[in-house]
């Protein structure tokens, strides 16, 4: 299994002593941090697979935080965003959670305050990637069953009996049986019921 | 109420009225004074509506003064104290309506004021003049046939008397107007306009010959162009030139009869004009300076938040290091401390210099003009800008002399305008001389540009095509351009252009 890639703070603010000094306490902090000083060249940087969270200015040269936020959206990432600004401004904190922001924070800001924010977005995106993680693995299994275990399977999720089983695929009750422990064991569950709770996970 | 302020009040006022009767006792219908032109009612009303009612004795002795002296009592002792004393409570009754009505301060700033006055001076005089003729009529002092014809010329005298003095004293006592009418005495404009007038009351009196009132009609064009130009002041000061121009010129051709009431009504005709068109020019002047007004709090409002923005920027960072400095003390790693103490320092640097230029704002007014070379000022376009933003400039500038926070703040707002008129706007900002004396600078964009119509809408206050805010931002950018001596004007064309002109420093 690939070793997950590390969270990092990607900070944008047009301001350099701002980037600055957010970079050398992030990094004393045991962050770590990339900077960028507009919303341009951090979308043209962007992958889609990066995690962690940005911490983003409302007002940006071009493109606002806001706007960054939605544009990172519509490219599939769904990295969380905590936006900072110098301007206590309504409308905008209101666009920003409608845009699913974590946090909203009015500079000058203290340090509680913003790792706060940034250690719920790590939390949010630790689960996001540990959810992933599980969900890699059962398909994993998964792909271990041969053709004829995953027509087993799928009878048997349906709460089919092994007679019934063997009627609609037309085999014998007892081959159904070779089969559903082969699949049990594959899929390192112990019983029915567990089965039928990790195929119907595995299917979600 | 103090008897010497009473005496002495008293003893300027008996000898004006008394004078004004006399100045004006023309055409009188037998020995009264039923005359087409009655100023001096002006005067008693004046005096109780500002004075109070208290005045009325005085006003009745000298009203009975008056008709002894000037006309030795045509009727005997009894008819003039008689006349005196319904004249009195004829005007004292118009001056008492008129103190409830014109609250608190009698005054005519408003439509609504002039109305009152109006309105109760016309109707007040006809109950006057009925009181006075039934006074006569009644005492067998007229010929019968007489009252009719002697009512109308009591009343309009009076009306018109009452309608053009009393406005000229209401001014004269009030400190702020008697400022502006010193204002327009200073005006070369204001010699002109009299000379106007009196040049056409000759050419209506002498110069055309004929009946006077047939070419009445001309003196509306000069109390229209006063009226307009120096509000109430003006029109009230060219009515009062207008009728003694008229009564000179009657007196001037007193061989001849001359229709005087009808003169004198065509006097009241003007005189309301100019009224009412110097009480909307005021109006007018006083809504647009509370909209100016009301502007300037808004570009101050503005420049607070963009103050905000700047101060905070610095005390973020100030605090950011700070916090590092204490991590680096507490792991002990003190070598490192000597940067970050730098760092904050600059910061502090940077946020004095903000509250400098907060302080300055406040001291000088909203403007602090100072020579600003052109680049820095397209340099902050430019960083307000995207990437598709382009500037030009012609060489050799000289500086411009401007409040730089304050135009910052209008090309950010003219970029950001751009930038939001089309996706992925490209924007071009390039500065030329306009003339020899101001620079333009031009923001434009790819963008779909506005229509005529719009190009003289846009600034208007709340007039903005998103939702929030932008119609204050050109609103209070043209307010701050215009502070400078500058223009900033939207171009109808087929892409968006904002044309921004400011004043070079000027050499010498």
């Amino acid at each position: 299994m690939a070793e997950p890639a590390p969270l990092v703070v990607y900070v944008i603010d047009d301001d350099a002593s701002i980037r600055d000094s957010l970079a050398l306490m992030l990094g004393l902090g045991g962050y770590a941090t990339r900077l960028f000083a507009d919303a341009e060249s951090f979308l043209v940087a962007f992958d889609p697979g990066w995690s962690g969270c940005v911490v983003a200015d409302l007002r940006l040269p071009g493109m606002s935080g806001v706007g960054l936020q939605s544009r990172v959206r519509s490219r599939g990432s769904t990295i969380p965003f905590v936006i900072i600004t110098a301007h206590g401004d309504v409308p905008a904190a209101r666009a920003a959670f409608r845009a699913q922001a974590v946090d909203f924070i009015e500079k000058p800001f203290d340090e509680a305050q913003l790792r706060a924010a940034i250690d719920t977005a790590f939390a949010l995106e630790q689960h996001r990637i540990d959810t992933a993680e599980l969900r890699r693995a059962d398909l994993e299994k998964l792909a271990r069953l041969t053709e004829r275990e995953r027509e087993v399977l799928d009878q048997a999720v349906k709460g089919l009996h092994a007679k019934e089983i063997a009627a609609v695929l037309g085999i014998s009750s007892r081959t159904v049986e070779v089969h559903r422990t082969r699949i049990m064991e594959k899929l390192e569950v112990r019983n029915i019921a567990e089965l039928v709770r990790f195929a119907v996970a595995a299917e979600r | 109420m103090n008897v010497l302020r009473y005496l002495r009040d008293a003893a300027v006022f008996a000898p004006c009225y008394v004078l004004l009767d006399w100045v004006s006792y023309i055409h009188p219908l037998g020995a009264f004074n039923i005359t087409p032109w009655n100023p001096q009612p002006a005067l008693a009303i004046a005096w109780m509506l500002l004075g109070g009612l208290a005045h009325a004795p005085a006003v009745c002795a000298t009203i009975a003064l008056a008709d002894g002296i000037i006309r030795g009592f045509p009727a005997g002792y009894a008819v003039t104290g008689l006349t005196a004393l319904t004249l009195t409570t004829g005007y004292a009754g118009i001056a008492a309506v008129l103190r409830a009505l014109l609250r608190p301060k009698p005054s005519l700033h408003s439509l609504r004021q002039l109305t009152l006055f109006v309105g109760v001076v016309a109707a007040g005089t006809v109950v006057v003049a009925v009181g006075f003729l039934g006074v006569l009529y009644g005492t067998d002092a007229l010929e019968p046939g007489a009252a009719l014809p002697g009512w109308l010329r009591f009343w309009v005298g009076d009306a018109v008397g009452v309608l053009v003095t009393a406005p000229l004293l209401l001014v004269a006592a009030d400190a702020d107007q008697r400022s502006s009418l010193c204002a327009l005495a200073r005006r070369g404009e204001t010699y002109l306009q009299i000379g106007l007038v009196a040049a056409t009351l000759w050419l209506i009196f002498a110069g055309l010959g004929g009946d006077p009132s047939h070419h009445f009609y001309l003196l509306f064009l000069p109390l229209i162009w006063i009226a307009i130009r120096s509000g109430m002041a003006g029109a009230i000061i060219a009515i009062a030139i207008v009728q003694v121009g008229v009564v000179i010129g009657i007196h001037h051709r007193s061989l001849q009869t001359l229709p005087t009431i009808e003169l004198q009504a065509l006097v009241a005709a003007l005189t309301l004009t100019a009224l009412y068109l110097g009480v909307m020019v005021e109006e007018r002047e006083r809504a647009t300076e509370s909209l100016k007004r009301s502007l300037r709090l808004v570009a101050a409002g503005e420049m607070a938040g963009a103050i905000a923005h700047e101060i905070n920027q610095p005390l973020t960072a100030l605090a950011n290091y700070g916090r590092a400095g204490q991590m680096l003390l507490e792991a002990g790693r003190n070598a490192e401390l000597a940067g970050v103490i730098g760092s904050m320092l600059a910061e502090a640097q940077r946020a004095s210099e903000v509250v400098r230029r907060l302080r300055d704002l406040f001291r000088q007014g909203t403007t602090r003009l100072e020579p600003v070379p052109v680049a820095h000022l397209l340099e902050a376009a430019r960083r307000a800008g995207t990437n598709g933003l382009t500037v030009a400039a012609e060489r050799d500038l000289p500086d411009v002399l401007v409040d730089r926070l304050q135009i910052e703040l209008v090309l950010r707002n003219l970029v950001a305008n751009a930038a939001e008129s089309v996706d992925g706007a490209e924007i071009a900002v390039s500065a030329a001389r306009h003339d020899a004396r101001h620079l333009r600078i031009v923001v434009s964009d790819n963008g779909p540009g506005i229509s005529p119509a719009a190009a003289k809408t846009v600034f208007e206050p709340f007039v903005s095509g998103k939702p929030s805010g932008m119609g204050i931002g050109l609103a209070v950018s043209r307010a701050i351009a215009e502070a400078h001596g500058g223009t900033l004007e939207a171009r109808a064309a087929s892409h968006g252009e904002f044309h921004l002109v400011l004043p070079f420093q000027s050499h010498g």
